[in-house]
């Protein structure tokens, strides 16, 4: 299958591209010699978070056909491998930019990422099927598609196929960017049917997704591990000689037969069950939500004041660098840098940025951009008399800005304050993007593997609820205990 | 402090030469010459926009001057090398609208000055400011916010608040145009007792009647000048100004 780059369009993509390239000697030191061997030594692999049976975590830990059978060739061929859970779209950019070592992630052999990517032998040959609702009794085959809507995943050979035969069947096609979302929008009603590979689509029923399939197969894709375009040889031989081993004694086939012959049917059945053995990792997720959100506010809130405070300054040179700063990070998407921190800041330097400092530099530089115009404007409702008045007892400026002034805006901007910062809580969500793993993140990768979005989905919102609802009554009682 | 005083002839406490001062285009000051001795009582007056107030934010640079030199204590504030924060400990101001901290309570509101310039220990600062607000009747109010004041209250603890760093000079700035009443009776009893005491003091004032009553001299401005200076019994009993006849006559 080819599943497209579903978050950043290609132009985009190629940019990146384009800037590796200008920059690629800091990213080559981190790349390991061409006929080194691999024995003893680790290797960062990067994947996808939502791929059942492929990649899904069960019980929190990480499982799937790839992670099993890369695991077993970094066991036969005396390697270590360490997995980074990212996301298909975000495995591959950090892959361009050699965050990570290579990729195995479902992803299909196409002559377009060939070109960018050099990829092992084939491990799995994939093919497109169809399924409808459960108790969808109408739709048999194709020729009951006439004047109804299908979903397949963006980018994928299950949405070039269906687009192949629409017409000729009188049907259209929706692209959608996850397999859950897409076996949702049939259940919903809002698609008939939907196009997906078969060991997908086969798994998901098997775990009682509420789907069946009804057509038969179409040959696909071949699926690939991949390295960086001339990089990590070692690694890609490594893989195709621990590949072979894997098929000659059989392993291949136990691995392949334990997720498709008879997938484990582990899926919680009652939403107490679900909330159960959710509410591990889940918790865990809160954990990060919260932790994120409190280093961020911090360094948001002392790069905000400094910001405020220049931008009241009487110098135009510090005025504009401040007013710059501020317009740039309220004018561009919160994602955006997330991206570029992650995935750009490190081809551009060659500096191995960890997920956490992109996740706070993303959530507290914007921020801090509000922080600015929130001190900018509670100073500035000062009354100037107050100031006049601290100036006329001989208090220098800064001496009465300290004392008198800051201190009555600090009180006027409190409510301020505590309203970003539930913003900022809500937004590391958008963290999940770059593989940070908050509660949103952990609540996707739990639906993933079990289908249950919906009650997933309502679970995770409560908690969200939960924390911005005791959080606000927290910062309400400082606000009131300390401005009194 | 980096400039030494400058020679004058005559013991003026605040000398004010050729000052001008302009907002953008529009010229407030258009050239005051005055001069104020040691423990003299000035009070100027005035019809609204006349200036007087703005003359008076020069004489501790609240307000940048445009041109024209103000010598206060015989420093020349205009001169950069001058410490403006230095002159103005020796310059109390009170304000039409108080300008107390509200985020103080009243004690503090005096004890701010003295504590943050070093000039006394907390304790101290406490003592003294407990006394100065002995001295303006409002002791008990101490603690107080001053949010829990009633205008002349607060007045009251603003002149206190500007006596903290015991000043040689004080400016009132229509300290009791926004009082009702009623309460204006009280803020001028303790600006007559600190006259009684021999202050320097400049007021600009709308009370025609304490005017006479306080001022050792009275400044009639009108337009950016001024336009008619004497004993108050000489200009309110014989202006010799149509000017100042003009506006006595409306405001008498």
């Amino acid at each position: 299958m080819t599943r497209g780059l579903r978050t950043w369009p290609r132009a985009v993509i190629a940019a990146i591209l384009g800037m590796f390239l200008l920059f690629g000697g800091a990213g080559a030191a981190m790349a390991q010699p061409a006929d080194n061997g691999v024995e003893g030594k680790t290797f960062v692999i990067g994947t996808d978070t939502t791929f059942a049976p492929f990649e899904f975590r069960k019980d929190g830990e990480l499982t799937g056909i790839d992670m099993d059978l890369v695991r077993a060739i970094a066991e036969d061929q005396g390697f270590n491998v360490e997995i980074r859970s990212l996301g298909f779209n975000a495995a591959l950019q950090a892959l361009t930019s050699n965050q990570v070592d290579g990729v195995i992630a479902g992803m299909s052999i196409t002559d377009e990422r060939k070109a960018v990517y050099d990829f092992s032998e084939p491990y799995f040959e994939s093919g497109i099927q169809m399924a409808v609702a459960k108790d969808d009794d109408d739709i048999k085959g194709y020729e009951d598609l006439a004047g109804k809507t299908v979903v397949a995943k963006t980018g994928s050979e299950g949405e070039t196929y269906a687009k192949s035969i629409a017409e000729e069947y009188g049907f259209s096609v929706k692209a959608l960017d996850q397999s859950a979302t897409m076996y949702e929008s049939v259940k919903a009603g809002s698609a008939v049917a939907v196009f997906d590979d078969y060991p997908v689509l086969a798994y998901g029923v098997a775990q009682n997704n509420g789907l069946k399939t009804v057509s038969d197969k179409v040959p696909g894709g071949s699926y690939g591990f991949a390295v960086n375009k001339g990089k990590n040889t070692a690694l890609l031989a490594a893989f195709n000689d621990g590949l072979a081993t894997l098929k000659a004694d059989g392993g291949y086939d136990k691995i392949l037969d334990s997720y498709l012959a008879d997938p484990t049917a582990a899926v919680p059945t009652t939403f107490v069950d679900l909330l159960a053995k959710s509410f591990p990792a889940l918790m865990s997720g809160l954990k990060n939500t919260l932790l994120v959100t409190a280093i961020s506010f911090a360094v948001a809130m002392a790069l905000g004041l400094l910001a405020g405070f220049m931008k009241l300054s009487r110098n135009i040179v510090v005025r504009g660098i401040s007013t710059t700063f501020v317009n740039i990070f309220r004018g561009t998407p919160l994602l955006l840098w997330a991206f570029m921190f992650y995935f750009g800041l490190p081809q551009l330097t060659g500096w191995d940025v960890s997920i956490w400092v992109a996740g706070v530099l993303t959530l507290s530089l914007n921020s801090a951009a509000y922080v600015a115009e929130i001190v900018r404007g509670a100073i500035q409702s000062v009354d100037p008399g107050q100031l006049e008045a601290s100036r006329s007892l001989g208090l220098g400026y800064g001496k009465s800005m300290q004392k008198v002034v800051v201190p009555q805006a600090f009180k006027m901007m409190t409510p301020s304050l505590i309203n970003q910062l539930i913003i900022m809580l809500k937004d590391s969500s958008l963290l999940l993007a770059i593989g940070f793993g908050e509660l949103l993140y952990q609540g996707q990768q739990i639906y993933a593997a079990n289908f249950r979005v919906t009650e997933t989905l309502v679970i995770v919102g409560f908690i969200y609820f939960i924390a911005i609802m005791a959080l606000t009554k927290l910062a309400n009682y400082a606000d009131r205990r300390f401005n009194k | 402090m980096s400039a030494s005083p400058v020679e004058t002839q005559k013991p003026a406490k605040i000398s004010v030469k050729g000052l001008r001062k302009s907002f953008g285009t529009n010229e407030v000051l258009k050239g005051i010459d005055a001069e104020v001795a040691e423990g003299e009582v000035v009070c100027v007056i005035g019809p609204s926009g006349s200036g007087k107030s703005t003359l008076l934010r020069c004489l501790n640079k609240l307000e940048e001057i445009s041109a024209g030199h103000v010598i206060v204590d015989g420093f020349d504030v205009t001169d950069p090398k001058v410490d403006i924060n230095e002159v103005r400990r020796h310059v109390g101001m009170v304000f039409q609208h108080f300008n107390l901290f509200p985020h103080m309570s009243v004690v503090e509101n005096i004890m701010l000055a003295p504590v943050e310039l070093k000039k006394a220990s907390k304790a101290e600062a406490r003592q003294q400011a407990l006394k100065l607000l002995e001295r303006v009747g409002l002791k008990e109010k101490a603690d107080a916010r001053p949010a829990a004041l009633s205008g002349g209250q607060k007045q009251r603890v603003a002149i206190a608040r500007a006596l903290a760093m015991n000043p040689g000079i004080m400016l009132f700035d229509e300290a009791t145009s926004a009082l009702d009443p009623e309460m204006v009776g009280e803020v001028l009893q303790v600006i007559r007792d600190l006259a009684d005491e021999g202050m320097t003091m400049v007021l600009v004032t709308h009370e025609m009647g304490f005017a006479k009553e306080i001022g050792d001299r009275v400044i009639f401005m009108d337009a950016g000048v001024v336009c008619e200076s004497g004993p108050p019994a000489e200009l309110f009993g014989n202006p010799q100004q149509e000017r100042t006849k003009e506006f006595l006559s409306k405001v008498l």
